[in-house]
């Protein structure tokens, strides 16, 4: 007996009873929906938190953090400058590392013509807007010269435009950072993502910085490494170098973002399994309801099965009949489940910004799978459609 | 074409044992046509569903063409009801959500014969049987001769050696009895073997032999049929 009749049978009969087939495949829609969207979405979170942590790749942050007896034996240390120009060049003499980006930044009083907001203000070096991937949504951005002299020119973030321009174009513009005049060069884009809080800054070249604000610290340095590779060996040589010309023990330490991002993915990855699985359960009880369907189907088409027995239907295609059924049942449901998953998981993703990441594997994996459950769940009942005797079955009323 | 040899068949009914055929030995030939005739509860029943490979004697041989089909599997048995033999029930049995077509066409999806040719035969088959009119009718619709017919029309559609009918007429009126009778006169004449059980002196008289059951037993002799006035 062919396939194709199979499943043309289980559909009539699926067909036969409408409603009790759309009930019954509703826990099976209800928990590969439920196991798509965890899934979807904790793969989604994980590679929108990976993104955002690892940035634009390689990067490496340094941190310094005096030790109990630094701080006893000089308890201003933390007051001073983390970081100092010379810091730079011992970092930059490194082969590993690619590039410095040194910031310093402070909080102050922005104003233009007599609208006034508070405002971080930045001073960056020139691989500050590289490494953190920060693009120029209107005009331009610094130029090598403005990096070396110091020009008195800013980058604003897009609140800041909002706050002191609200329509007019920025762009040429002097605002003053406390009495300080500097001239606006270009808007940045606002940045996307879960991160994305809208914050009110401007970023100067750290010469102008300097002038501006009269302080010469550097608060923080992110490094980096030529390749993923050297990442580990940049992160441990930068702070080794650090803690032997401050002549410190263990002040100066490094975080690598890429294996930060691993734990995180890791948990992430934990979570999803475990909520996944919870998930999962009721796909458990979307098949039980399958298995009790078909069991309450054999009895009901017990004469039917002694009327095939009887034509000839041996007791292998009666077991495949009503495993066809149940697969088809379960397949159904499995498929507009995937997309009822999918859906809600494209919704999600739009909200929060992450990337959507229902993949042709999750979708095959699905499909499979919900074949699998009425495989599984369509056994029992199959097999006891097969098991009747003719004679039984054909008296049975 | 059938051969019993000391076919007995016994029921266990809690610790009682219960001998509802008795050491039947019976032999059909081929082209014939038999009435199987007894009281209520005399093993009839019992005895066609051995000789139609639906159940299996408790003792004996039992050889269908030749084959001692005592001994085959369950697997064997279903093929040689699909291919050999033709059912045809009081209850008629048909599957109620399947067309009068369809019904006629679920022997050959068990034999795997193509959708064309199924369709071909089983219309054949219903309208050798008068219902070309009612192909695409559910049971439902139709009389209980028109099921009956159909009932037929899926028993030869396979072409089968034997038809087995175990009180086909039971649930019919004289007449529509007489031509369902003449159907089964008609198969017999192009060449199958046909044993029908009936309570009916009138549905017998259409048979060639008449064996006569009591307690599980063939009562003997041979001239039932001039006993029943012919
Ligand atoms: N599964 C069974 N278990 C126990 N006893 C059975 C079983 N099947 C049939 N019998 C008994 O076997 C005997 C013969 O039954 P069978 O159905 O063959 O009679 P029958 O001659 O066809 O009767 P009727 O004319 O009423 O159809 C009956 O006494 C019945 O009670
Ligand atoms: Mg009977």
């Amino acid at each position: 007996m062919r396939l194709i009749e199979n499943i043309k049978m289980a559909l009539s009969s699926l067909f036969a009873h409408k409603l009790r087939s759309f009930l019954t495949m509703l826990g099976i829609v209800i928990g590969v929906g439920a196991v798509i969207i965890v899934v979807a979405i904790g793969q989604g979170g994980e590679a929108a938190l990976k993104s955002k942590i690892v940035g634009s790749g390689n990067t490496i942050e340094v941190f310094y953090s005096p030790s109990e007896e630094e701080l006893r034996a000089n308890p201003n240390i933390i007051y001073q400058p983390a970081f100092t120009e010379e810091d730079i060049r011992i970092l930059e003499s490194i082969p590993e590392i690619k590039s410095v980006v040194a910031s310093s930044s402070t909080y102050g009083s922005v104003s233009y013509q007599g609208r006034e907001t508070d405002s971080t203000i930045f001073g960056i070096n020139e691989s500050f807007l590289e490494i953190y991937d920060m693009k120029i949504a209107s005009g331009k951005s610094f130029s090598a010269g403005d990096f070396i002299s110091g020009n008195r020119v800013c980058l604003i973030s897009q609140s800041l435009k909002d706050e002191l321009f609200e329509n007019e174009d920025p762009i040429g513009k002097v605002v003053r950072i406390g009495t300080q005049p500097v001239q606006i060069v270009g808007v940045l884009e606002k940045p996307s993502g879960i991160f994305a809080l809208g914050t009110k800054d401007i970023y100067v070249p750290f010469q102008t910085w300097k002038m501006i604000t009269g302080k010469s610290d550097i608060t923080q340095i992110t490094l980096q490494a030529a390749s993923p590779d050297v990442i580990q060996i940049a992160g441990e040589k930068a702070a080794y170098q650090l803690n032997a010309f401050h002549n410190t023990e263990d002040s100066y330490q490094v975080l690598n973002y890429e294996s930060l991002a691993e734990v995180i993915g890791q948990i992430t990855r934990i979570m999803t399994v475990t909520i996944g699985s919870i998930a999962g359960v009721s796909l458990f009880v979307g098949g039980i309801g399958v298995m009790n369907i078909m069991l309450v189907s054999v009895t009901e088409r017990t004469r039917e099965i002694g009327i095939r027995m009887a034509l000839g239907a041996t007791r292998m295609q009666i077991l495949t009949q009503f495993l066809i059924e149940a697969v088809i049942l379960t397949l159904i449901g499995g498929i507009v489940g995937i997309f009822f998953g999918w859906g809600v998981a494209e919704i999600f993703a739009l909200i929060l910004g992450w990337p959507s990441l229902i993949s042709w594997q999750v979708i095959l994996i699905g499909i499979l799978f919900s074949m699998a459950i009425g495989i599984i769940f369509g056994l029992l009942p199959a097999n006891k459609a097969s098991k009747l005797d003719p004679i039984e079955s054909l008296r049975y009323e | 074409m059938i051969s019993l040899r000391g076919i007995t068949k016994t029921y266990e009914v809690g610790k009682e044992k219960v001998e509802v055929l008795k050491n039947i030995d019976l032999s059909v030939k081929a082209g014939e046509f038999v009435a199987i005739m007894g009281p209520s509860g005399s093993g009839k029943s019992t005895l066609m569903n051995i000789i139609g490979c639906l159940d299996r004697p408790t003792k004996g041989k039992y050889f269908l063409d030749g084959v001692d089909v005592s001994g085959l599997k369950d697997v064997e048995l279903a093929r040689v009801r699909n291919s050999s033999i033709g059912f045809v029930f009081q209850q008629f049995h048909l599957l109620p959500r399947l067309t009068a077509l369809k019904n006629v066409e679920l022997p050959m999806i068990y034999s795997g014969i193509g959708k064309k040719e199924r369709r071909e035969r089983a219309e054949e088959a219903l309208r050798k049987m008068g219902l070309a009119d009612r192909m695409d009718y559910l049971p439902n619709a139709l009389s209980g001769g028109q099921r009956q017919r159909v009932a037929i029309a899926r028993a030869i559609v396979n072409k089968p050696k034997l038809i087995l009918a175990d009180e086909p007429t039971g649930a019919l009126d004289t007449k529509t009895s007489r031509s369902i009778m003449e159907l089964f006169a008609r198969l017999n004449e192009e060449g199958t073997t046909i044993v029908v059980v009936t309570h009916e002196p009138e549905v017998a008289k259409y048979a060639e032999r008449i064996i006569m059951l009591r307690d599980g037993e063939i009562v003997p002799g041979e001239d039932y049929k001039r006993g029943l006035g012919q």
